[in-house]
Parts: structure tokens; C-alpha cells; sequence
């Protein structure tokens, strides 16, 4: 038999390295640089590597897939243009050049995304990258030295905003986090998690050892994309797309509320039959008779009727609303309303959205509001039961459930209420809704120093509704209405008393823990609780900080509290009290076992004898130090056979390991080791800050 | 009707070949199928014969061409014909004209009339056909078909003049004739070309003009053509003709342009039988022959023509040039408007489909997806949990780190969102992840996801639940001075041996862990092993380059005068008292022990060596014991027998050093362990049986299972291996758990247990239980581990060895001791 020849088979054939694409491609290496990064080609790792280690290798069916594409031909003559102008240029033939640069081709990037998202599903998974990358194109200065043109960045501010007018819009929002580096949002979108991370609104410094040409490219297609997704992400709500932008707005940096006047048009003019059909069909008193008219139309009529609106707002001049009209108005004037203001629109697409009647609803959450109003009457009370929440929901559970106190039982669920916030009566377990609703009949007014865009986002995501100091605000700072005023300066000077004031993070760390936290605990100019990432698991990190267990606590609290709510709308007496109770008691102290007490016990009384020692042997200096490591050292002279003995069976168990699985064993163990490790780090470090605290 | 034609055209033709008849045959079918609908069946066959018969005289006489005249006929014959024909003619013509005048009347019953007409033309033909037969039979040199002869015959009586009757079959030869006439020379050719002109020239007119006049037109010469009146017949005549001549009635049709009547040929009739049939007319048309392609694509190597290109190919046409600067003017004065193409709207519905997820890419490779950032812990937070915050020491400690070692990201608070700067390396991070999406390479690796490590864990019986087997250190036998070498219970389990470095080997008693006897030997005892026979109380002790052979004096009577006995026989077979060295060509020499010194049996033997003995080892009959010198060379391995105090050396050449011996305890194969492997001989074929290959270490220890089948090795890589010796010459299993190297492995002879000592000082022990069925695996579970010695000078329990009958295990240590271990 012949012997195979070398390199006609296998990895040989099927990769190529770079340069061999290069060649075969006949490109240089910035356009065939470009073009994997439009395609989303990427290396490979081929298991033998024919050609050498160091080098790069494509697949070969990758490279053909490059040597069909139509862009190949686009860029050589793209690359002939170019060359043309030059010259035309350097001869001084303006004519030339001016009819030539009528006639630059074109092309598009559409058939790419097709292709590389082949349902929308895929282009969901992949939206990270694009999201951050265009938010942060937004905030860029269209900067000649780096050759970022200003068309790209003021379609990246343009692609961002239709995103975030959608998420508020769809109330997708989820996670929200305020990083050093910048804000994180996540929202889910058809059950698939999408992050992004936009950065902080000051101005960015542009480093000049990157290539801003690699970036502009990942955004071209990035930009393209993302329509693409917006798109769809509009059609499926009814929208029209690309929706309009308030010049007017955009100028006043209003942000979201450019295009979400418009959105909220449509959506509110239109009644619910062209937005979500789920919507629809529970609304099918209100928008049955006009289902049948078409949508765009619809659109078309709504964003009139907003013109007509703003410019009847224009003539008024503005005019500050009473509350109580605002709320018992009749759902014609609520469209209305909601063609002059979006936040007033989503509110009226929520009390849609309840099956309740919408009049109870809203006169329930005046009640709240009340209620929250009477409890800043007493901030001080406020405030003490703020201090350790814990305790008295701990103390409030375990007294409903032993004793038949109502009043204490009644405190309790009044506080799981407020801290239900506006989604009290909303289906616990149903996290959509629950975050559609939570700041439902909140009004904020955010000040001048607060980053507007970012909060505006938050808090019309989850259904509250917003003002700002400044142009082209819906809500002036004297309105009555308004319940927060998020402010982040030192000390406020002239303070309403019925409202709110807490710095930004509240809203962040409510939204995050889908709970209303305390508002004296951000009180402006006060040192705040740490925020914390909600991207963490407790269980992955082992860790939970005190606060953490305390919002934890009180979300626990809010989540029985819907229950609660749920149980009476149902009709049915359901102790839900309990449940909250105990899981609030397992959240906050960690439930200790008999055994756990026992070893404790003795530990204890190791650690007074050790002591009552040191005393009679005079060392009463550092006793507190001795203390742990005494009761320690007990500890372990009483284990120490055991001790021996389990390790004697580990070692014998390893013994029959093949060393495959031992290798694995022993990596396991030792990832182990150090996440323990890492926990024991943490815990100490926060026992020893909260010792040095309380001297 | 072109036969008609060409058979009128024909008529003058003088000369009929052969063809002809086939011709006439033919006509006469077309006009049977048209008319009397008569199938061709009916057709007689009898002038096929003839034809046949006449066939080659036909041929000679040069039948294919009509023009020729003559022929190998003679012109006697020749001039007969054309007499005949002439008259013929003459009487058709005349015939003609009666029969236009006849139809004068009713020219709507025309047809019928001509049909009818026809076919008793055709009888009468046939009914004169016969009589023509005989007399083409009567006429055998005559080269013509009898069709011909017919003509010919009454052609010629028709010129004579005979009565009426002779008329009628005159007019019947005739047409005869004519029709014979009108053969056509070649067949296959049905040109226009070919066809004959027809006797009359009166061209394309209605016949009936000539319906009433006595001729049917006129010739080339201009004269009148008469018709015929015999050719015109009722349909009695008809009838009778069609009785007469049955074989060509059926094929004769009749020309009423020129008045005659045609019979066709065989090969006509045929012909229009394809037809009918839908086939090429002629059988020579091959429809499927092979198709020359004259005009190929395929370039020929050779051009047609060499010419070299001409300049007009490669220089722009100025033609076109003219005509595009017309196009030109007209697009920029606006005459031409082009439409651009509808452009495609900016964004669109690219995904209907929804929901679904495609496995395939547009490459067909499997997509991997670009791994996601990690997500924000708290310490990214702007104003973290102050746990999270580095201490000032931990600063202090990063900034003296190397600028790479650095951590990448320090946690920082700020007390209020204002204070918050912008993120400085923001830019570089999402270019570095750019970067990373184009440039790395992606695989797909698949990974195990284990959140327990335990289910990692083999899943083994708790060592509870395999007792008994040494656990407790019960008796600690104290005495030696140096390192104990080896331990060796004896089979009652009443006594232990040891040898120990400092020169002394020891009798315990096993219980209290007294010493019972010492014996004082020159060298350091290396190994020690009682001789497993029932009726001695011996045992064997190598120290150097002796190998004693002492009695132990703990059995009875009958036993220590069997011992005495059995070692003066030995001595007395080995023949040898002397004192001094090995002699020359003598493995060993077999001595009294010095220290005894006369001939008692009291004081043992000596065997003296050439070489230092490292270990020695005995048959489990108890006659049979072999020495091992591994610095021997070619004669490491010594089998001495006790009974006739033979030595002998079974191994001419060893390969490799030789460690350890050991006999099977029930066959007669023979474990010889060299540093690198242990090779199975079989003392019965004197062969080499088995070869196993243990590991990288050097090999220390041997030991075999009680039932011969299992093979336990240590080496000093720290690994014990399991030999299954009906399974394979590799390892079973092979145990790596000791720190230090294995010095001693052993198994229980009644327990399933086994052991391993090493110089990590502890001894694991083992259960180790072997199934009879061969399809099980034997079940290993390490049950205990024996610490009871110390490490002296990297040395730390060097044998081990169990109890005869106790699930118990004796451990030699580094440390001068040696520990019973018992099962509580």
C-alpha cells in the first residue's frame, strides 16, 4: 500500500494560518482584518498545528465563506474610488473629484446580520457587546484626531436611546448597578439576560494607544445590528420605527423623554390595541372599537393629538396640576395627559394592564402615599425602626405567629406594604410585573446634579414616573404630586415636607432588591449603605454583606406582603405571615442548629476557664485577643484523634482515585479551599470594621 | 397520387426489371386499403415464388437502371416489347377518351364511379393475371417478372386485333404493362427529381373538361391521348376480373389523369404499409445511427485557420465610442432619465421567523459563541461594603508588587454618586475586549461540571464493614540495637523471628513479646525465614555471605531430632566439612557452623556463599530453599535442597539484578523479581512462563497471593502493583499512596488482607478479596494505616509480615522495633 502523502488530510487541509488567507484572499491585512470583524470570523484552534505554534490559524471553510462575500468586491472597489479621487485630486480636476464623490458606492451590512444571527433569539444572546459599545459611542466627542465621525456618534446616542425608550417601555429593566466603571443595567428580553454597561456622563479621555478604526468598525456592524433588533423589538410592540425624536427635547438633553413622548403617543393614543396583544385582549372594552382601524394610522392621529396637546400646554403656560385631579381623572383625559407627559401614559397603560378596576387602584396608592406621608411626619421614628429592620420584622413575625397581638400583627403588614411599594397587589413570584410596578405612583423630581438619563431610565422602567430641574420637564419641583426628590448635594435647602429626599442610590438599590428601602438611610448629605451588585449570588459568593441581609429581610417582607395581598384578593385566610417571618429570620440571623448551640456552648465555657486563667495568672491585657484562638486551641486537642482518624480515611479514599479523578478531586478541594478561604477573609475584615465602629 | 405519377411517367419505360413487380404489388395494396378496405392478407403469395425464381436472372440482366436498353436479353425479344408497348399505349388512350366521355354526365358521382371503375379494372387485371403465369412459365429464358411478360403477351395480341373478349383482356394486359412500366429503378429515392413526367400535358385542369371528348389530353408531341374504352369497366366486368385475377386485382389502382391502370409492387406495398404504420418509408433509414458532430465545442488543437488575431479585436470600437457619446449627451441633458433602482428601506423585518434557533451556521462549522464578560461583583460597586475595600496594609503590599503582579482592579468608595469620576481605562477595556473578539482563537471545550467533589469519590464498602484486620498496636517487641531487617512468624503463630542489623536474629514469643533465644552472627542478618516443613523447627537466616541454616529449638522432641538429623544428612550429602572457602567450580560449601563447631546438628549449618545473600526464601514443601545474591551476576538465584544438601544455579545468565525470589505455593513455577520486572518461570518445562512489567522503580518486595494467582509488587517509585496473573502481564491496579519507597509487601495466608510497609514509616493495610469466579475483579479497599514505627535515618518500617492464623500484622522498623498490630 501506498503511504499516505503528508498534508493531504486532516488539520493540514483544514486550516489555513493568516497569511495563507491572506494570500488566497489577495487582501491586505486592515481589510481582511475588516472584514472578519463585519463577518465575525474568528481564529481557531486547530488540535495539531501543521503550520507552527505561534501562528494564527482560520478555518478553511471560514476563509471560503470570506472569498463569496459580496463586501470583498464592494472593498476592491471601494479601494478603486479611493484611488481615483486621489488622483483626481492631485491633477486638480475638482469637477472630477466632486462628480466622483456623488458616486461613492455604497453597501450595506444587512445581509451580515442574517447571517450571523440567524433568528432573533442568537442576536439577543450576542447584544452585550453592541449595547456597551454604542452606549458608549453616544457620550464620545466626534473627535477628528480619532477619526470619529459625528454622523456615527449621533446615530450611536440616537440607536441608544430607541434601546432604552423600548426597555422602559416593555419594563424589561432588572438588574440595575452602579459601578467605578459605569452603570450597569441588565433587562430581559424573550427570557434571554442582556447587559450593558454605560459609562459615567462625564467626559471620557480618549486614549491615544487605541485603534479607533477596529472600534468604528465593530461599531458599523454593531450600529447595524442593533436597528435591526430595535426593529423588531418596536414591531412587536406595534411601534412605528424608527419612532420620531424631539429635536426640542434632545436639545434640553431631556434624553429618553425626546422619544418617549412619542412612544407614549402612540402607545397611549392608540389605546392598547396596537401595543401588546396580551394587553389588548384584557383591555378589550377600551380598545375593541378601534382595533380594527390600522395602527399606523393610529400612530399618525396620536402623535398629532400630542402637537395639538404641547401646543395647548405652550399657551396655558405651565400650570402646576393638582393631585386629586390627576388621579380621578377620567381614562379619556388620562390619554390625553398621557399625550403631554409619558410618565402619566405608562401609568395609565398599568391600571390597564391590572384586571382590577383602576379606581381602586389609584385610590389605594393615595392611601399609601398618605400613609407614607403621615410617616414623615415622624422621621425620627422612622428612623429608629430603619436602624435595625431586622429585628423588629423579626420581633413582629415571631409575635403574630405565637401571640394573637393584631395591632403588632396589623404594624407588620402595614410596613410590608409600604415596603411592597407600588407593587403590592401584583403576583409575587411574577418578577415582570412586580418590577413593572414598583415605583407605580411614585412621583420623583430629580435635581440638577443627578444623572438624569441613567435615573430617568430606572425609574419609568419600573412604573414611576419622573421630573427633572430643568428644560422641557412634565413636572414642575413645587408639584404636589411629588413623592422622592433624589438630590445628591450636601444639604438640601428648602425641603417640602411631603416628599422624600434621597440621594440616587436609592433608587438603584429599591429597584435592585424590588423593595422601597428607607429612605432616611440616603438622606441627602448622610453617608450611605453600600450598594451592592445584584449580579452576585450568595450562594456563588459565599458571602453576603450586612446589608445585603437586611434587604434581603425586608424584600422577604414585601414579597409576603403581595402574597398577603394576593391571599385577601383570592377570598382565602392564608398565614403567610409565617413564611415571611421565618425566612426572614433564616435570612437575617441564620438559623442555628442544636448542634450548632451545643458547640457554641462549649466554646463558650472553654473561653471563660481559659480566661478565668489568664486572670489568676495576672495577664489581663489582650484577653479579648487570647479569647478566639483559646477556645480554638480547645477545640482542637479535643478533635485531634478524630481529626487524625478522617484524614487517615481522605488519604485511603484517594488511595483507589484513578489520577484523572484525583487530579480533579484535589482541584475541586482546593477551589473550595479558597472560596472558604476568601468568605473567612471577608467576614473577619467586617467583623474587625464593626468592632473598630463601635468603639 | 404520386405512385400514379410515377407509374404513368414510367409507362414508356421498355425495360422492367425485376423491382418491378414488387412495385405493382405495392399499388395494388395502396388501392385495396383506399377502396376495398381488404386486408393485405389476403394477398396471394404466389408470385413471390416466381419473382424468387427469376430473381438472379433479373439481377444479371442489369436490372438496376431503367434507362439501359437490352440488356443480356436479345434485341429479338427487345423489339417484341416495344411492339407491344406501342400498341398498348395506343389501345389506353383510346380507352381514356371513352371513359371522359362516359362521365360527361355526372360529375358528382365521379369518384364512385371510379372507384367502382377501378376495381373492375383491377379484376380484370387479375383475371388475366393468371394465365400470364403460365405463360412466364412456358418462357424461362425471358430475364422479366411476369407482370412484364403479361404486358408483353397481350400487348402483343392486342396489336394483333382480337375480338371482343381479346379486348377486354387486351385492356387488361395493358394496364398491366403500363403499371410494370412504371417501376421504378430506385426505390428508396423519392425525389421529385425522379419522378417520370406523366404521359399527358394537358397540366393541372379539371378532369371533367375532358369528360365527354374522346381523349384524355395530349402527349409531349402534341398529339391526342385517346382513352381507352377497356379501361373503363362496369362492375360486372369488375367482378370478373376480380375472380380471374385474384393476385393483382387486390394491388391494381387506376390513373384516371392518363387513363391507365397501375399495379403495384411488393416493395410499394410495403412501403406504404410503413407508412401507414408511421415508420420511414424505406427500411435502409437508419433513425439511430450514430450522430457525427461535425461542429464540436471542443477547441481543436490545431485552429482552422493560423491567422494571428487581427488589431480590430483589441482596439475599442469606434462605433460604440459613438454611440456611447450619444448616450452620454442624452443622459446629461436630461433626455434619458434613469430610474434609480427602489433602494431597500433602511430597517426591516429581518427575522420572521421567531422563536426558533438554527444549530447550522452560514459555514456550516459549529458556532462558537465569544465568551461573556464577567458580571460586577460588590467590589466594583462605587461605594462597596467596606470588607470589600483594601486595607492599608494590603495598599501598602500592592504597591511593592511588580507593575504585571499588580492587582488589575483596586475596589475604591466614593461617599456620594457626584463625586464619581470617569472610568479612566473605560475605552482600552472595550477596545482590549474588541480585540479579543477578532484576534483570539475560540474552542469549544467540554467541560465537567461537578458541584460535589465527592461523587469523585469511588464508591467503596466502609472498612467497618470489612473487619477484622490490624488496627491496634498491641505488643512492641523491644531488644534489637539497629534496624530490624525482617520479621517471620512461625506456622503455629507461637513464635516470631527477626534479624536485625546489629549482627543478632531473635526468637520472640509472640503474646508477651519476650525474647526468647538470640543468636550471634557475624554479619548483619539480612532475612530470615522458618522452613515451613511440620516436622522441622529450622530456619533459614542469610547474614553476608552465609546462610545459616539453625534450629530454633522451639518444637518438640520428635522435631528437634528431626532436625538434627535432617541437617547431618544434608551435610553428609553435601560431603563437604570443611571449613574454608567456596572451592573452585562450587557454588557453595556446605559447612558446620563454627560457633557449634564437631558434627551435632546442635549449632546448624553454614552455607557459605561467594556472594553476599540479600534474601532468602523456601519451598512450601520445606525441602526446597533459594538465596538470592543480587550482586551475583550469573549466579544470583541459588536453589539449594535441604535433603541431599545439593546447590544448584537454574539460571545461566540473569537479566537485570535480581531482588526478590519466590516459589508458588502450589505449583511448580518459580517468581524471580528483577529491579525491573518479575519474570514467572516454569519449573516443570524448565521455561519461562510469564513476564511482568511492574513500573518505573526499582523492585523491593514480592509477595503471592495464598492461591498462587495474584502477585503483589513493591517498588521504590512508592507503587504497589496488583498482578492478576491469568489476566495480563501489566498491572491490575497500581496503587501509588506511600510517600517513601515500598520496602515490604505481604499477604494473609487464611484472611483476605494484605499489606505494604514503606519508608514514610506506616504500613497500609489492605482488604484484598479474590474471587474463584474469573469474571469478577479482585476487590481492593484500603482499610488501615499502621503507624507505630519512627523514621531513622530515612528509614522506617522495613518488613512486614502477618500472623499464621490472627488477623494480626508484624511491622520491622528503622526504629530497633518491632510492633504487633491487632484487630480490637
Amino acid at each position: 500500500m501506498l503511504k499516505k502523502k503528508k498534508g493531504t488530510a486532516g488539520n493540514a487541509v483544514q486550516y489555513l494560518t493568516r497569511n495563507q488567507a491572506l494570500k488566497k484572499l489577495q487582501l491586505k491585512l486592515s481589510e481582511f482584518r475588516r472584514l472578519c470583524i463585519l463577518k465575525g470570523i474568528h481564529p481557531r484552534e486547530p488540535k495539531k498545528k501543521p503550520q507552527g505554534q505561534n501562528k494564527t490559524y482560520y478555518h478553511v471553510k471560514d476563509i471560503a465563506y470570506l472569498l463569496h462575500e459580496p463586501l470583498l468586491k464592494k472593498a476592491r472597489e471601494l479601494a478603486a474610488y479611493d484611488k481615483k479621487v486621489r488622483r483626481a485630486t492631485a491633477k486638480k480636476n475638482r469637477d472630477l473629484a466632486a462628480r466622483l464623490a456623488a458616486r461613492k458606492p455604497t453597501y450595506r451590512l444587512d445581509h451580515l446580520v442574517r447571517e450571523r444571527y440567524p433568528s432573533f433569539v442568537d442576536a439577543l444572546r450576542d447584544l452585550d457587546d453592541p449595547l456597551t459599545m454604542v452606549h458608549l459611542f453616544a457620550v464620545l466627542p466626534a473627535e477628528r484626531a480619532h477619526g470619529i465621525p459625528a454622523p456615527v456618534v449621533a446615530l450611536a446616542r440616537r440607536l441608544a436611546l430607541e434601546w432604552q425608550a423600548w426597555v422602559v417601555r416593555a419594563h424589561a429593566l432588572r438588574k440595575t448597578f452602579i459601578s467605578v466603571k459605569g452603570f450597569y443595567y441588565q433587562a430581559e428580553v424573550q427570557g434571554q439576560s442582556v447587559t450593558w454597561l454605560v459609562p459615567h456622563a462625564t467626559s471620557q479621555v480618549l486614549p491615544p494607544d487605541v485603534d479607533y478604526k477596529v472600534m468604528l468598525t465593530f461599531l458599523e456592524f454593531y450600529q447595524t445590528l442593533l436597528k435591526f433588533v430595535n426593529f423588531k423589538l418596536y414591531h412587536s410592540l406595534g411601534l412605528r420605527y424608527p419612532p420620531v425624536l424631539d429635536p426640542k427635547l434632545e436639545a434640553a438633553a431631556a434624553g429618553l423623554d425626546a422619544l418617549m413622548k412619542e412612544l407614549a403617543a402612540s402607545g397611549g393614543g392608540g389605546g392598547t390595541a396596537a401595543a401588546l396583544p396580551a394587553a389588548a385582549a384584557e383591555a378589550a372594552d377600551g380598545g375593541g372599537e378601534e382595533r380594527g382601524v390600522n395602527p399606523e394610522a393610529q400612530q399618525r392621529l396620536g402623535s398629532l393629538a400630542d402637537k395639538v396637546k404641547e401646543l395647548e400646554a405652550e399657551i396655558r403656560g405651565e400650570r402646576p396640576r393638582d393631585a386629586a385631579a390627576a388621579a380621578a381623572a377620567a381614562s379619556e383625559q388620562q390619554q390625553q395627559e398621557a399625550a403631554a407627559d409619558g410618565g402619566d401614559a405608562e401609568a395609565g397603560e398599568d391600571e390597564d394592564f391590572e384586571i382590577d378596576s383602576g379606581d381602586v387602584e389609584g385610590s389605594s396608592s393615595e392611601e399609601e402615599e398618605e400613609e407614607e406621608d403621615d410617616e414623615e411626619e415622624e422621621p425620627a421614628a422612622a428612623a429608629a425602626a430603619a436602624a435595625d429592620p431586622t429585628d423588629a420584622d423579626l420581633a413582629g413575625g415571631a409575635a403574630a405567629a405565637s401571640s394573637d397581638n393584631e395591632e403588632e400583627g396589623e404594624q407588620r403588614e402595614e410596613d410590608g406594604e409600604r415596603l411592597a411599594g407600588g407593587a403590592a397587589d401584583v403576583d409575587a413570584d411574577d418578577d415582570g410585573a412586580v418590577c413593572a410596578a414598583l415605583f407605580k405612583g411614585l412621583v420623583f423630581f430629580l435635581g440638577r446634579e443627578v444623572p438624569r438619563e441613567q435615573l430617568l431610565l430606572v425609574i419609568r422602567s419600573f412604573g414611576g414616573e419622573a421630573g427633572w430641574d430643568g428644560e422641557g420637564s412634565p413636572i414642575q419641583e413645587g408639584d404636589e404630586r411629588i413623592t422622592h426628590q433624589v438630590v445628591d448635594r450636601p444639604t438640601q435647602g428648602h425641603r417640602f415636607l411631603s416628599r422624600e429626599y434621597v440621594q440616587p442610590q436609592w433608587v438603584f438599590d429599591s429597584a435592585n432588591f424590588r423593595v422601597l428601602a428607607k429612605p432616611s438611610l440616603y438622606a441627602p448629605g448622610k453617608p450611605l449603605p453600600p450598594h451592592l451588585s445584584p449580579f452576585v449570588s450568595s450562594e456563588e459568593e459565599g458571602y453576603v454583606p450586612e446589608y445585603g441581609r437586611q434587604l434581603a429581610a425586608l424584600q422577604e417582607a414585601a414579597r409576603a406582603a403581595r402574597r398577603r395581598r394576593a391571599a385577601a384578593a383570592a377570598g382565602g385566610d392564608v398565614f403567610v405571615g409565617e413564611e415571611g417571618a421565618g425566612a426572614a429570620g433564616g435570612a437575617s440571623g441564620g438559623a442555628l442548629t442544636a448542634e450548632e448551640e451545643l458547640e457554641a456552648a462549649e466554646a463558650c465555657y472553654a473561653a471563660e476557664l481559659a480566661k478565668e486563667l489568664k486572670k489568676t495568672g495576672g495577664a489581663a491585657a489582650g484577653e479579648e485577643e487570647e479569647e478566639a484562638p483559646a477556645a480554638a486551641a480547645a477545640g482542637r486537642k479535643r478533635r485531634a484523634p478524630e481529626a487524625d482518624l478522617a484524614a487517615d480515611e481522605a488519604a485511603m479514599k484517594d488511595i483507589m482515585m484513578t489520577r484523572k479523578a484525583k487530579k480533579m478531586y484535589q482541584g475541586l478541594k482546593k477551589r473550595e479551599a479558597e472560596k472558604a478561604a476568601r468568605v473567612a477573609a471577608l467576614e473577619e475584615k467586617a467583623a474587625a470594621l464593626k468592632k473598630k465602629g463601635r468603639r | 397520387m404520386a405512385p400514379k405519377r410515377k407509374a404513368a411517367g414510367a409507362s414508356r419505360r421498355q425495360v422492367q426489371p425485376a423491382a418491378a413487380q414488387k412495385e405493382k404489388e405495392a399499388e395494388l395494396a395502396l388501392e385495396q386499403a383506399a377502396d376495398l378496405a381488404l386486408s393485405s392478407d389476403e394477398e396471394p403469395e404466389s408470385p413471390l415464388d416466381s419473382e424468387d425464381e427469376l430473381a438472379g436472372a433479373a439481377a444479371s440482366g442489369g436490372s438496376g437502371s431503367d434507362d439501359e436498353e437490352g440488356g443480356p436479353g436479345s434485341t429479338g425479344v427487345d423489339r417484341e416489347i416495344e411492339n407491344a408497348v406501342l400498341g398498348y399505349m395506343a389501345a389506353v388512350e383510346k380507352r381514356r377518351q371513352q371513359r371522359q366521355q362516359q362521365r360527361k354526365g355526372g360529375s358528382d358521382a365521379d369518384t364512385e364511379e371510379e372507384g367502382a371503375g377501378g376495381s373492375s379494372d383491377d379484376e380484370d387485371s387479375q383475371d388475366g393475371g393468371s394465365p400470364a403465369v403460365t405463360d412466364s412459365d412456358e418462357e424461362p429464358p425471358a430475364g422479366r417478372s411476369d407482370g412484364s411478360e403479361d404486358g408483353e403477351e397481350h400487348g402483343g395480341s392486342g396489336s394483333e386485333g382480337e375480338g371482343s373478349e381479346g379486348d377486354a383482356r387486351l385492356r387488361q394486359h395493358a394496364v398491366a404493362v403500363a403499371a410494370a412500366a412504371a417501376e421504378d429503378p430506385d426505390p428508396a429515392s423519392d425525389s421529385s427529381e425522379d419522378e417520370r413526367p406523366n404521359r399527358n400535358t394537358i397540366g393541372d385542369v379539371p378532369l371533367e373538361w375532358y369528360q365527354h371528348e374522346e381523349h384524355i389530353g395530349y402527349d409531349v408531341e402534341g398529339r391526342r391521348l385517346d382513352k381507352r374504352p377497356g379501361n373503363r369497366k362496369d362492375r360486372l366486368d369488375a367482378l370478373i376480373a376480380r375472380a380471374d385475377s385474384t393476385r393483382d386485382f387486390l394491388r391494381t389502382v387506376y390513373d384516371e389523369y392518363n387513363d391507365e391502370e397501375i399495379v403495384l409492387s411488393k416493395e410499394e406495398m410495403r412501403m406504404i404499409q410503413r407508412i401507414r404504420a408511421g415508420q420511414f418509408p424505406h427500411v435502409e433509414v437508419d433513425p439511430y445511427e450514430p450522430e457525427v458532430d461535425w461542429f464540436t465545442r471542443d477547441v481543436e488543437v490545431m485552429p482552422l485557420s493560423g491567422a494571428p488575431e487581427p488589431k480590430r479585436r483589441f482596439i475599442p470600437s469606434k462605433w460604440e465610442e459613438k454611440k456611447v457619446v450619444k448616450l452620454v449627451r442624452a443622459l446629461r441633458k436630461g433626455w434619458i432619465k434613469r430610474e434609480a433602482a427602489p433602494e431597500k428601506p433602511d430597517t426591516y423585518l429581518i427575522w420572521e421567523d421567531d422563536g426558533k434557533t438554527l444549530d447550522k451556521t452560514a459555514t456550516g462549522l459549529t458556532y462558537i459563541p465569544a465568551p461573556k464578560l464577567k458580571l460586577p461583583g460588590h467590589e466594583e460597586s462605587y461605594n462597596p461594603p467596606p470588607e470589600y475595600l483594601p486595607t492599608e496594609e494590603e495598599r501598602n503590599a500592592a504597591q511593592l508588587l511588580d507593575e504585571e503582579e499588580r492587582p488589575q482592579f483596586v475596589p475604591t468608595a466614593y461617599d456620594c454618586l457626584r463625586k464619581v469620576p470617569a472610568y479612566a481605562s473605560f475605552i482600552k477595556e472595550r477596545f482590549e475586549r474588541c480585540l479579543d473578539l477578532y484576534l483570539c482563537p475560540r474552542t469549544r471545550r467540554k467541560r465537567l461540571i461537578i458541584e460535589d467533589p465527592e461523587v469523585l469519590v469511588p464508591k467503596l464498602p466502609k472498612p467497618q464493614d470489612l473487619q477484622p484486620f490490624p488496627v491496634l498496636l498491641s505488643v512492641r517487641y523491644t531488644g534489637h540495637a539497629k534496624p530490624v531487617r525482617s520479621v517471620a512468624p512461625d506456622a503455629t503463630g507461637q513464635w516470631l523471628l527477626s534479624g536485625s542489623d546489629d549482627c543478632t536474629v531473635r526468637l520472640w514469643e509472640v503474646r508477651t513479646g519476650r525474647c526468647m533465644r538470640v543468636w550471634q552472627l557475624e554479619e548483619p542478618v539480612s532475612c530470615v525465614a522458618w522452613c515451613p516443613s511440620p516436622q522441622l523447627a529450622l530456619f533459614a537466616a542469610a547474614s553476608g555471605k552465609r546462610l545459616f541454616l539453625l534450629p530454633s529449638g522451639t518444637g518438640s522432641e520428635e522435631q528437634e531430632a528431626a532436625t538434627e538429623a535432617a541437617l547431618q544428612a544434608a551435610l553428609a550429602a553435601a560431603g563437604g566439612t570443611g571449613s574454608g572457602g567456596v572451592e573452585e567450580g562450587q557454588l557453595v560449601s556446605w559447612q558446620w557452623r563454627q560457633e557449634s563447631g564437631g558434627g551435632s546438628g546442635e549449632g546448624g549449618v553454614l552455607v557459605l556463599h561467594k556472594f553476599s545473600i540479600k534474601h532468602v526464601t523456601w519451598h512450601a514443601r520445606g525441602d526446597y530453599f533459594a538465596t538470592v545474591a543480587p550482586t551475583g551476576n550469573t549466579q544470583a538465584v541459588l536453589v539449594h535442597q535441604l535433603s541431599k544438601g545439593a546447590s544448584q544455579n537454574p539460571f545461566r545468565k540473569n537479566r537485570g539484578r535480581v531482588v526478590r525470589v519466590l516459589f508458588h505455593p502450589s505449583k511448580p513455577f518459580f517468581f524471580v523479581a528483577t529491579q525491573q520486572n518479575v519474570r514467572v518461570y516454569n519449573l516443570a518445562k524448565q521455561a519461562l512462563a510469564k513476564k511482568l512489567v511492574a513500573g518505573s522503580g526499582v523492585i523491593t518486595s514480592m509477595a503471592v497471593h495464598p492461591t498462587g494467582d495474584h502477585l503483589i509488587v513493591g517498588a521504590e517509585d512508592k507503587r504497589l502493583c496488583w498482578f492478576d496473573l491469568d489476566l495480563s502481564a501489566k498491572p491490575y491496579r497500581a496503587l501509588r499512596y506511600h510517600n517513601y519507597a515500598i520496602r515490604g509487601a505481604a499477604f494473609h495466608r487464611s484472611y483476605p488482607l494484605f499489606a505494604s510497609s514503606s519508608s514514610d514509616g506506616t504500613a497500609h493495610v489492605f482488604h484484598g478479596r479474590v474471587y474463584a469466579n474469573l469474571m469478577t475483579n479482585p476487590l481492593i479497599v484500603p482499610v488501615k494505616i499502621l503507624r507505630g514505627h519512627e523514621v531513622v535515618d530515612f528509614q522506617g518500617v522495613l518488613d512486614v509480615a502477618f500472623h499464621p492464623t490472627q488477623p494480626w500484622a508484624f511491622t520491622a522498623g528503622a526504629d530497633a522495633t518491632i510492633c504487633l498490630f491487632v484487630n480490637p
